[in-house]
């Protein structure tokens, strides 16, 4: 029998302070679905329940009602999170212990043998690209490679599941793009990956399908062509068209009962140009 | 699911590095002066008293230094891997919190056993040398002294060093520093700050102290009301008698002490820090992260 990946069936949570009548609601009914080997997308503004949404999935809280299983079995099971990775959004981790020491922490709380640990680390560290900085201390690293060991110590034991809260925070583009091909490349071997970001032109790159919450609800969600893709026009891009070309198609919509709304040479994005730039100057 | 020793181990080891990492074995060279400051002004009194002093200066010392280091170092365990968000990597792994709750447990006492280990040779080494020159003046001595008088010195230089019950008195220090950390842990799995946990585990430790009077206060069955005899048979419930661990007047003094007595005060430790870490486990259970 196959189990979704992640079930979540009518999750309400509650945040009380002590004391105090008010009480905060943080999630209102939540459902939610998610299929092994897909990329989901979990959207939202500050404060509108994401956070607290991966916070449950992991069992860090507990919900004030609902449940949530985790292929098929109950979260607040610890067996369950054997199978989940999970990168914390601005991660510290320890600072004392250096890269590979920091590996090697997790991979022993994640019951990996002894022989299969070193190998693993060596090429985690060389899929994040810190194989130079393995050896040094975490207090010496950036942002961004604190990022990368975050996102290695979560893929330490090969999870089927992998969860992550704003994987490209404080990374530079070039570094966010590896992360991008990092988990198409986990998608590709059949890894379910489930992750918030505030970038949506990231998690319209990688993801199969996006939620969107607002105050506690699931407003829409859905595969990202059916919530993106506008009914009734079509976009055409041609390569090396003349101009005569052009104005020929376009009277010939003219004569119809077609309107083109716009007409213009596309143009690449700033992150695009961004790493053209870089990338040129490094070789 | 099976308590896993690996992953206990891996917290207690990381545990007991961060806490070797913030320097707090400078406490160790803070020992080493007091032994070596209060050792010059003690040329000058008998062997006996010479020895004893320099026991009671030391496990006095001894004791400060490693409740001290058992409160502070535990205090900041859990608000700081909780700031840093560290706990989220950890428990998002398959690891219970009654394991994460006794591996930082086990790093402390690690940190505890290391530093007692080096105060106690630097203690041990002074008695010794203090011992062997007394010694050595009786030898030098020898011709004066009559044989009877002789024997009895040297036994009384013996007792006044290092025996058998400077280290069962060391070993209670342990067992002593050991329920303050199990009881700091316990505080701060539900305080949001070191402060409150310090201030909090101060108190325990007075009434830990005073706990003795109290106790023979209730016993007195004629002086107290139920209400009164309730709370105070309550608050040595639940507070450790920390005062029935300190032996420095019986070892400097030279009483003996029975073993069955160090056993039952070894029971007493191991059963304080069982329902400690029980506790705490319970409380951090229902903490939201």
């Amino acid at each position: 029998m196959t189990h979704t990946a992640i079930h979540i069936s009518r999750v309400t949570k509650v945040y009380r302070t002590p004391f105090r009548r008010r009480a905060t609601v943080a999630l209102r009914d939540l459902n939610l679905e998610i299929a092994p080997g897909e990329v989901y997308g979990l959207l939202g503004p500050n404060g509108s329940g994401k956070s607290t949404t991966l916070k449950i999935i992991l069992g860090l809280i507990s919900p004030t009602r609902g449940s949530v299983t985790i292929f098929g079995r109950d979260n607040s099971v610890v067996a369950a999170r054997r199978e989940i990775g999970f990168l914390p959004e601005n991660a510290y981790f320890h600072k004392f212990l250096t890269g590979a020491e920091t590996l090697r922490f997790h991979a022993k709380l994640c019951g990996l043998s002894k022989s299969k640990t070193t190998a693993r680390i060596n090429e985690l560290l060389a899929a994040v690209g810190l194989t130079d900085a393995g050896d040094a201390r975490l207090s010496t690293y950036s942002k961004g490679m604190l990022q990368r060991i975050g996102l290695a110590q979560a893929l330490i034991h090969d999870p089927k599941l992998l969860v992550l809260d704003e994987p490209t925070a404080g990374v530079d583009p070039a570094g966010s793009r590896d992360i991008q091909e990092l988990i198409a490349s986990l998608k590709n071997r059949g890894t379910t990956v489930l992750l918030s970001s505030h970038l949506l032109t990231q998690v319209q790159e990688v993801c199969d399908r996006v939620g969107i919450l607002h105050r506690g609800r699931l407003m829409r969600e859905g595969q990202l062509q059916s919530l993106l893709g506008i009914e009734n026009q079509t976009e055409l891009i041609l390569e090396n068209a003349s101009p005569d070309l052009l104005d020929g198609l376009e009277q010939q919509i003219a004569s119809t009962s077609a309107r083109l709304i716009v007409r213009r040479k596309p143009q690449a994005s700033l992150e695009q140009l961004f790493l053209k730039v870089t990338e040129s100057t490094e070789e | 699911m099976i308590t896993s020793l690996r992953r206990i181990r891996a917290i207690a080891g990381t545990t007991l590095i961060e806490l070797a990492r913030l320097r707090v074995f400078y406490v160790l060279v803070l020992f080493a002066l007091v032994l070596i400051v209060s050792s010059t002004f003690l040329a000058r009194i008998s062997f006996q008293q010479e020895l004893q002093v320099t026991k009671d200066i030391s496990l006095g010392a001894i004791n400060f230094f490693l409740s001290l280091l058992a409160i502070v170092a535990t205090a900041q365990l859990l608000p700081r891997d909780i700031e840093d968000r560290v706990v989220y990597s950890v428990l998002a792994k398959p690891v219970p919190r009654f394991e994460y709750i006794l591996g930082k447990f086990l790093g402390v006492v690690g940190l505890l056993a290391i530093s007692l280990a080096a105060m106690s040779v630097l203690c041990l080494v002074v008695l010794h040398l203090r011992e062997q020159s007394a010694l050595h003046e009786v030898n030098r001595q020898i011709e004066q002294l009559a044989p009877d008088q002789l024997s009895s010195t040297v036994r009384v230089i013996h007792t006044a060093g290092v025996n058998r019950d400077l280290i069962a008195a060391l070993v209670l220090v342990l067992a002593k520093s050991a329920i303050l950390a199990a009881t700091t842990l316990c505080i701060s799995a539900f305080a949001t700050s070191n402060i409150f946990t310090i201030t909090a585990m101060a108190m325990v430790y007075l009434i830990g102290h005073l706990e003795s009077i109290a106790r023979e206060y209730w016993l007195q069955e004629h002086v107290a009301g139920w209400p009164k005899r309730t709370f105070l048979a309550l608050v040595a419930f639940i507070f450790p008698d920390l005062q029935a661990f300190n032996l420095s007047d019986q070892v400097i003094g030279g009483v003996p002490i029975p073993a069955h007595l160090i056993e039952q005060l070894l029971g007493l430790a191991a059963f304080y820090i069982v329902s400690y870490i029980l506790l705490a486990t319970a409380i951090f259970y229902q903490r939201e992260l």
